[in-house]
């Protein structure tokens, strides 16, 4: 994903040749726009949260202090930490630094890219792979729901969805704990970490991504039934049931390329879900991802790692957003 | 039109009671339920994680303390937030919402804070308002609230539009009224069914954020008794007693399905497709 879209962004930029189709060129000058919006939107939301932390009573220096600081200590690590400087210098020197990849320094005075270097790609390698499953359950869900409406299959799917995608994360990851982990042993109950910081097995993260993909997936497999159902009524889809097509070929070939706006933009919705479950599931089992890490710079009230966390999932979330934008002017052939 | 409208509406009112039912028997148990409590929900009464005996019908948790007791004790302030929650950010919204469809600055504001919100995992938001504002559960009902005003608003405005464009208003509009009068008693009432439907899914939005608050310990603190937290407390002893991990999760889940299959009766099916964001 970062691929294409930093292609995209480059070519947006490049100077456009001569030969080249104009249309190309006006797509890749919309995409850039797009991309512009998006991380306009992103720096908006980092301000936001800056304030926030701010605005609440506390500060780091307080907050991390040892037992028994005195008052002039607590200043000295203020000023150690550039607590003592106005919210939009630090604000601005912490924003101008951002592109060169440096996140800035936590109030114990880490480096924030190193302390979210580990957690961070195990958390989108949880939330991936719940994205990619949930994905793959709702279409296959969907669409064979959207081949015979009314029917048994979609009657079955509409009821199941309707539950799954209810249900909080954590309840669906206690519903699969015990009994497939503390009652049979099949699967570990609690990760452990490799020496690389990763998980040191597959078998831990099959029922962290399950409590993700359930309540996803519900929501996901409505959306495309909806999408497919709008679809149904269009002039060329049902122009090729006339001409007597198969309602699989149908249903693949003419429906569905027309809904793909639609599910792309729901499953962009799930990917802030998915993010925000990730971390409360990772609590359960475990799971050595962003989850622990946030909880411990909110208490510490560590703004630089919090507005990191807040930068990564965004600028994660900004990337499917773009992605669905995409797909969306792909489609409909209109400006994006 | 009118025959049109209604037709549909009346038809299916028994099926809308039907629906309802369950999330509103479940209300009035978990409200009603620290009456009928048959042991005090923070002392001791067995052995932690003792299993399910005539001391304790549900078995005891991690301190000994009966898990039925607390099971009564633990949904009506979930509950109870979730429906304050619901409240405020519906009404909030269809103000709001109002407004933003009248006034072209309101209106790109709410657009832009839709797509900011978008941008922001409601569970972080969350951890971000609640652990450091200490507060417990009033933090976490503030902050579900913040963060479902966005979405809601955007619901509001888009079945707002059409009303806002109708002749009726602009008359209005074109004889001096002043917006408060035009958002408020002319295009408000117009809106009952969309507010009823927001209504039910910011409930269901409401209970998942602020169950998911209390199994993150951010609302409810620990001698309080409530369904998210006790899955979390006793989740080392599922074991022992499995029921001290069980009742509460049945509880969060059936809680979570009845609320949404209500949700699903009172939205129109129409509308159900462009109230798409949680």
């Amino acid at each position: 994903m970062t691929g294409t879209a930093t292609e995209r962004a480059e070519a947006a930029t490049a100077p456009v040749t001569a030969s080249a189709p104009r249309r190309a060129a006006t797509a890749a000058v919309g995409a850039g726009v797009v991309l512009a919006k998006r991380a306009l939107m992103l720096a908006v939301l980092l301000a936001v949260v800056f304030a926030a932390v701010e605005l609440l009573p506390g500060d780091a220096a307080s907050a991390t202090s040892d037992r028994g600081e005195s008052a002039a200590d607590a200043a000295a690590r203020r000023r150690l930490l550039g607590l003592d400087r106005p919210v939009w210098e630090r604000f601005l020197d912490w924003m101008t630094a951002l592109p060169t990849g440096d996140l800035g320094t936590s109030a114990r005075g880490e480096r924030v890219t190193g302390l979210l270097s580990a957690p961070f790609p195990n958390t989108l390698l949880l939330g991936g792979t719940a994205f990619a499953a949930t994905l793959a359950t709702a279409l296959a869900l969907g669409c064979r729901a959207a081949l015979h409406p009314g029917g048994p299959v979609d009657r079955i799917v509409n009821i199941t969805s309707g539950i799954a995608l209810a249900l909080p994360e954590f309840v669906v990851a206690v519903g699969l704990l015990l009994p497939l982990s503390l009652w049979t042993g099949w699967l570990p109950a609690v990760t452990l970490t490799a020496p690389d910081g990763a998980p040191a097995s597959w078998t831990m993260l099959v029922m962290p991504v399950l409590a993700l993909t359930v309540p996803q997936a519900g929501w996901n497999a409505r959306i495309v039934r909806g999408a497919l159902a709008d679809q149904a009524g269009a002039p060329h889809v049902t122009a090729a049931h006339l001409d007597g097509l198969s309602p699989r070929r149908v249903l693949l070939r003419h429906a569905l390329p027309g809904a793909w706006p639609a599910i792309a933009t729901g499953a962009a919705t799930s990917t802030g879900m998915l993010l925000g479950g990730a971390v409360v599931v990772e609590t359960l089992f475990n799971y050595p991802g962003l989850g622990t890490v946030l909880a411990g710079a909110v208490s510490d009230r560590d703004t630089p790692v919090i507005a990191g966390v807040v930068a990564c999932t965004g600028a994660v979330i900004s990337l499917v957003l773009l992605c669905a934008d995409l797909i969306r002017a792909r489609t409909l052939g209109a400006r994006p | 039109m009118s025959s049109a409208a209604l037709a549909p509406s009346r038809a299916p009112r028994a099926r809308v009671l039907l629906a309802v039912a369950p999330g509103a028997l479940l209300t009035l148990l978990a409200l009603t339920g620290p009456l009928f409590a048959p042991r005090p929900m923070d002392e001791p009464v067995t052995a932690p994680y003792a299993p399910p005996g005539p001391a304790a019908l549900l078995g005891g948790d991690q301190l000994g303390r009966d898990v039925l007791s607390r099971m009564l004790h633990g949904g009506s302030a979930l509950i109870g937030g979730a429906l304050a929650v619901a409240v405020a950010v519906t009404a909030v919204a269809a103000v709001l919402g109002c407004f933003a469809v009248l006034s072209p600055a309101v209106g790109r504001l709410v657009e832009r804070g839709a797509d900011l919100a978008i941008l922001l995992p409601p569970v972080l938001g969350m951890m971000l308002l609640a652990l450091a504002w200490p507060g417990g559960r009033l933090a976490v009902m503030a902050a579900a609230t913040g963060l479902g005003v966005p979405y809601a608003v955007r619901v509001v405005a888009s079945a707002a539009a059409p009303v806002a464009a109708s002749g009726y208003v602009e008359a209005a509009a074109a004889g001096g009224e002043r917006l408060w009068h035009l958002a408020l008693r002319e295009v408000l009432p117009n809106l009952r069914a969309t507010v009823l439907a927001l209504f039910g899914l910011r409930f269901v939005a409401a209970v998942y954020v602020i169950s998911m608050a209390g199994f993150l310990q951010l609302g409810p603190r620990p001698p309080a008794a409530d369904w998210a937290l006790m899955i979390r407390e006793n989740a080392p002893g599922a074991l022992l007693n499995p029921w001290a991990v069980v009742a509460p999760s049945l509880a969060v889940g059936l809680l979570a399905v009845s609320v949404n299959l209500a949700a699903d009766a009172l939205t129109p099916a129409a509308r159900r497709a462009a109230v798409g964001a949680r």
